[in-house]
């Protein structure tokens, strides 16, 4: 007899395409003569993504009303005198070489006394008389995304302080502490949430599809007694989780898009406090892509979860 | 080809199904396994394809111990056992000939057309290729019986187990697998029926395993009347 050592042929084989195929056609035969288990997994893992896909939806959005809000990371340099042309060219010059710079703004005598007037709309009685004169000049700038930091700001400002010829230096030091531990206090409770979200997804994604697989574990049980490979019996059922798992992503995009258009598209500014982008935007790209993926695997890892408890104790 | 040393089998520690059990089977012998119910057929023949491990001892299937195996080398030494189970186990949702074309689907049997050729030579043998597109609560005991004696001769394995195969049948139906048996004893399968159906074991001269209480009680040939 021969010994029971052999080992099934490799899956680069020709052999290999047809044996897909079959695994493919028996997970889809699976699908339909099991319509109803399916149907309840596929909804399962659709509302589970969905509650993850709407929370990703406010994180994503609140990420964007804080990248906004980190534009007022604004660093002033304020000069007693007028300065000459050349003199601001130069300094201008200096301050944009420095790598952390973004944009610099000069705002002349006559814009501060324009601005000062903006902010006292309505009481603008109280500056009559007053000439520019009194009002300092100054460069506003902007700083780039990554040195928006309490710690890269100081930084910039010491680097600041060292070019010949600066004026005064304000930066709101303690908004931007605070405007930072405020981003960091979400991104904290983001992960959490989201990971705690993605476990009770797993959890529940898993035992609906070990209900699928319980209902087929005689099937299981036959096909390892006549000689399947453990391999063998659990493919067609981690590409049906698969396939699941991907309906699933692809119904709760489909049901955001809906809750998007229908309820948050037109939404007020209430999260972004921003007047210029009232509504929520929708999932970018990326993350629809990746919730696609994510459902796919999902299915899949439910399944690998599933199928571990049942083969091992149908194998031996 | 069938070797059992000193082998014990405890379900739980005050439950022992068999007892210092050893006996051999050699290759192409057609071997009846009998005794009483309870007595531990059904786990001995377990044991031989693998879905069970002994406690103590070594069951050894062409000179492998059963219970060395791998889970990867397990399918390999059941490929080359066919079983033909008491309660048929056959796929309640799958047609007759979906049942007995899954041996050779899970081996990798060849193609649609090899794997077609083969089942339907096997149950045309059975005298069930009018019922290929039938599902198996559309059948009659004996024609479950010769569904799964299909399944386990489609691969014309070496080993052929049947556990209690005439169970419920007339004994046209009993005579009629009793021939399937012979045939495949004949064509070099080495054959173990479980059976205490005296009737079955009176019709056929062959060597007789006598279990009981879980012990051997008799290694050899047994006259008929001996038999309980």
């Amino acid at each position: 007899m021969k010994k029971f050592t052999n080992k099934r042929p490799a899956m680069t084989t020709p052999g290999a395409q047809g044996r897909l195929r079959y695994f493919i056609g028996r997970a889809l035969s699976n699908i339909r003569q099991n319509v109803f288990v399916n149907v309840v997994t596929v909804g399962t893992i659709t509302l589970a993504l969905l509650i993850v896909s709407l929370f990703l939806l406010l994180f994503v959005n609140l990420e964007n009303a804080a990248d906004n809000w980190s534009e007022k990371v604004q660093v002033t340099v304020y000069f007693d005198k007028e300065l000459t042309p050349q003199e601001q060219s130069d300094l201008k010059n200096k301050i944009q070489a420095l790598p952390a710079t973004s944009k610099v703004t000069w705002v002349g005598r006559d814009e501060a006394l324009k601005r000062f007037k903006g902010r006292l709309k309505g009481q603008e009685t109280l500056l009559e008389g007053i000439r520019p004169e009194v009002l300092p000049t100054s460069f506003e700038i902007s700083l780039k995304k990554a040195s928006r930091s309490s710690e890269d700001v100081a930084a910039y400002v010491a680097k600041l302080k060292n070019i010949q010829g600066i004026g005064e230096i304000q930066y709101g030091e303690e908004w931007v502490r605070r405007f930072n531990t405020f981003l960091t206090f979400m991104r904290i409770v983001g992960g959490l949430v989201g990971g705690f979200l993605v476990l009770a997804v797993i959890f529940i994604v898993s035992n609906t599809i070990q209900l699928t697989i319980y209902a087929r574990r005689d099937e299981l049980e036959v096909m390892s007694l006549v000689g399947a490979t453990r391999l063998f019996i659990k493919m067609p059922y981690l590409l049906e989780g698969l396939l699941q798992g991907l309906a699933g992503g692809v119904l709760a995009l489909l049901l955001l898009l809906a809750v998007h258009l229908l309820f948050l598209h037109n939404a007020g500014n209430f999260l972004t406090f921003n007047p210029a982008t009232a509504g929520l935007a929708f999932l970018p790209p990326e993350y629809s892509a990746g919730l696609l993926g994510a459902g796919a695997m999902l299915g899949f890892l439910g399944s690998l979860a599933a199928l571990r408890r049942f083969i091992n104790e149908i194998t031996g | 080809m069938i070797q059992f040393h000193n082998v014990f089998l405890a379900y739980q520690k005050d439950a022992t199904a068999l007892q210092n059990v050893s006996f051999s089977v050699a290759k192409g012998e057609f071997v009846f396994l009998t005794g009483p119910s309870g007595a531990g057929k059904t786990s001995l023949l377990r044991l031989i394809y693998g879905a069970l491990t002994p406690s103590r001892g070594q069951v050894l299937i062409d000179g492998q111990n059963v219970s060395r195996l791998t889970s990867s080398q397990l399918p390999f030494l059941r490929r080359s056992i066919g079983v033909v189970f008491q309660d048929f186990k056959l796929l309640q949702n799958r047609t007759v000939f979906e049942n007995v074309a899954i041996t050779l689907e899970v081996q990798g049997g060849g193609s649609k057309a090899d794997i077609s050729k083969r089942v339907m030579h096997i149950l045309r043998q059975m005298g069930m290729e009018s019922k290929i597109s039938l599902t198996p609560q559309r059948l009659s005991g004996g024609e479950q019986q010769r569904v799964a004696l299909a399944r386990a001769l489609v691969n014309e394995p070496k080993i052929l187990l049947a556990d209690e195969p005439t169970g419920n049948l007339d004994d046209a139906n009993k005579m009629q697998i009793m021939n399937i048996f012979k045939e495949a004893n004949v064509r070099g399968t080495t054959v173990v029926v479980a059976t205490h159906d005296r009737r079955l074991i009176e019709h056929a001269h062959y060597r007789i395993i006598r279990l009981q209480n879980g012990e051997l009680a008799d290694n050899g040939e047994v006259r008929n009347e001996e038999i309980h």
